[in-house]
């Protein structure tokens, strides 16, 4: 397996124990709001150091690595991108070794793929959500991450938006080619993009692999499926 | 009924703005009939105290952000043992009479104090000891405005950095600090307002060199209220310019910020 967490992680009134792992494919941790989803990503970030347990990616334990060495790409929920900065200098934050005119290239070039080139010069708080999200996106991508970690990413946007980032979502998926762990509680956008799949439920994983297999899983159990048709009525 | 909530609440703050003003109105346009001010506006005790003054509170400041900006991070970042003591031994100056925080920094800096016994700098009757009787009263007003500026900054913005690669130096210095700049600066400002008007603290360490509200002290004592009035409508005239003047350019910021 590409990933692999092992993790237990105490908090007030809270506890997430997880064995979670994933391959190099497009991963979404399906769960209701609280199960320990987010927490999960942080302590692969590397932002949450678990209590106890071992986080390995690509054979390498990397429990102890600080967020910077570890080389994996964080899209929060609210993207949190820079509000002092516009979004080229958002885009570039990570490209610090990059000579001016290098650094440059390699952000209009991720910016075009995006299609964010006309907003370089703006600044996040004049951004829509949808445009937030491609900002934040784009500036996980550009430092060529190992993994990339979305957090909600299609939860702050409209019916519409959330239709097109999907799109993207899987081109983004096919052209770079990295690794991606997408968390949400939305069991269709899972669906439409999910490769593999792990479900969370109070701070454990309930069920994990193929995405057909645990979506069938999930729509076989009576319960499970309740709490997701109120999300699928927006679909309609 | 609404409008006389609304009435007093109004005449009440009126009050207390005019509570404010007044004495301050007075002692300036008493002085423009005043010989007495210009003679002052040419007295060369009256610029050097004035000049000393600023210079000390600059250095004061200067300090307190240095220094204090590592703890104000601290204590806006990070739990541990013991952190409400820190927490309230930064606001100890503020609940001590001055001329007693004087006299406890004359056992530590005066000439047979813990410090100033072996100390190759002088502080007693010095501009070292000024800057330390400005920095122990104003460090607190600069402690709570950074860490009031750093606790508005989202952990989150930090932590993205992090995973964009950043140090936790490079962190601090590109994302933390210009985030909470606007704090800062407000509390480095109100620090060195405290710090300049100081008199208690400094009067005890150092008498001399003599500040400004020594000055004003000492005119005071010796001539009385027509030779002190003078001093005292100078330095509350250049302490106003100062001080508006960084409001403004605190506030032109702010308004250029939220339009974009």
């Amino acid at each position: 397996m590409f990933l692999e967490v092992n993790a237990e992680k105490n908090l007030e009134n809270f506890r997430l124990e997880v064995n979670f792992s994933m391959g190099r494919g497009y991963c979404v941790i399906l769960g209701p709001t609280g199960a320990g989803k987010s927490l999960l990503l942080e302590i692969i970030a590397g932002i949450v150091k678990p209590d106890k347990g071992r986080v390995s990616m690509d054979g390498k334990d990397i429990t102890d690595l600080p967020p910077e060495k570890r080389g994996i790409g964080f899209v929060p929920q609210d993207c949190a991108l820079f509000p002092h900065m516009n979004v080229r200098k958002n885009i570039a934050y990570g490209l610090r070794h990059e000579k001016g005119h290098e650094k440059d290239k390699k952000v209009k070039e991720i910016a075009e793929k995006l299609g964010i080139l006309h907003l370089l010069d703006r600044k996040p708080a004049t951004l829509s959500g949808g445009e937030m999200q491609r900002v934040a996106l784009a500036r996980a991508l550009v430092i060529k991450p190992k993994l990339i970690l979305l957090d909600e990413p299609l939860s702050a946007v409209d019916l519409g938006t959330k239709k097109k980032l999907i799109n993207e979502l899987k081109y983004v998926r096919s052209e770079f080619g990295i690794p991606i762990a997408h968390v949400t509680h939305d069991i269709l956008e899972a669906a439409m993009l999910a490769e593999e799949m792990a479900v969370v439920m109070n701070g454990r994983i309930v069920k994990s692999g193929r995405a057909e297999d645990v979506l069938c899983y999930e729509f076989c159990d009576g319960s499970l499926f309740k709490k997701f048709s109120e999300i699928m009525e927006q679909w309609k | 009924m609404r409008h006389s909530f609304f009435l007093i609440l109004t005449a009440f703050s009126a009050l207390i703005v005019l509570f404010i003003l007044l004495p301050i109105a007075v002692t300036i346009s008493t002085q423009f009939y005043n010989p007495g001010f210009a003679q002052a506006m040419r007295d060369r005790a009256v610029w050097n105290s004035i000049l000393l003054t600023y210079y000390a509170a600059l250095l004061s400041t200067l300090t307190a952000i240095i220094f204090g900006t590592p703890l104000a991070y601290i204590l806006s970042r990070y739990s541990f043992p013991g952190r409400s003591i820190v927490e309230g031994i930064a606001d100890i100056p503020v609940v001590i009479p001055h001329t007693a925080a004087g006299i406890s920094l004359l056992a530590v800096f005066g000439s047979n104090g813990l410090i100033g016994s072996f100390s190759p700098v002088k502080f007693v009757d010095a501009l070292p000891g000024i800057v330390v009787a400005m920095l122990f009263v104003s460090v607190p007003i600069y402690l709570n405005a950074a860490r009031e500026g750093f606790g508005s900054v989202d952990v989150r913005f930090e932590q993205v950095a992090r995973t964009l690669g950043a140090s936790q130096w490079r962190v601090f210095f590109t994302i933390s600090l210009p985030l909470a700049a606007r704090h800062i600066a407000a509390g480095a400002l109100m620090a060195w307002a405290r710090a300049i008007s100081e008199f208690g603290a400094i009067v005890v360490i150092a008498y001399y060199p003599m500040v400004a509200p020594t000055l004003i002290y000492e005119r005071y004592i010796s001539t009385g209220l027509s030779a002190a009035g003078p001093v005292t409508a100078i330095l509350i005239l250049l302490s106003l310019v100062v001080f508006v003047a960084i409001r403004i350019l605190l506030w032109g910021k702010n308004v250029s910020r939220s339009e974009r």
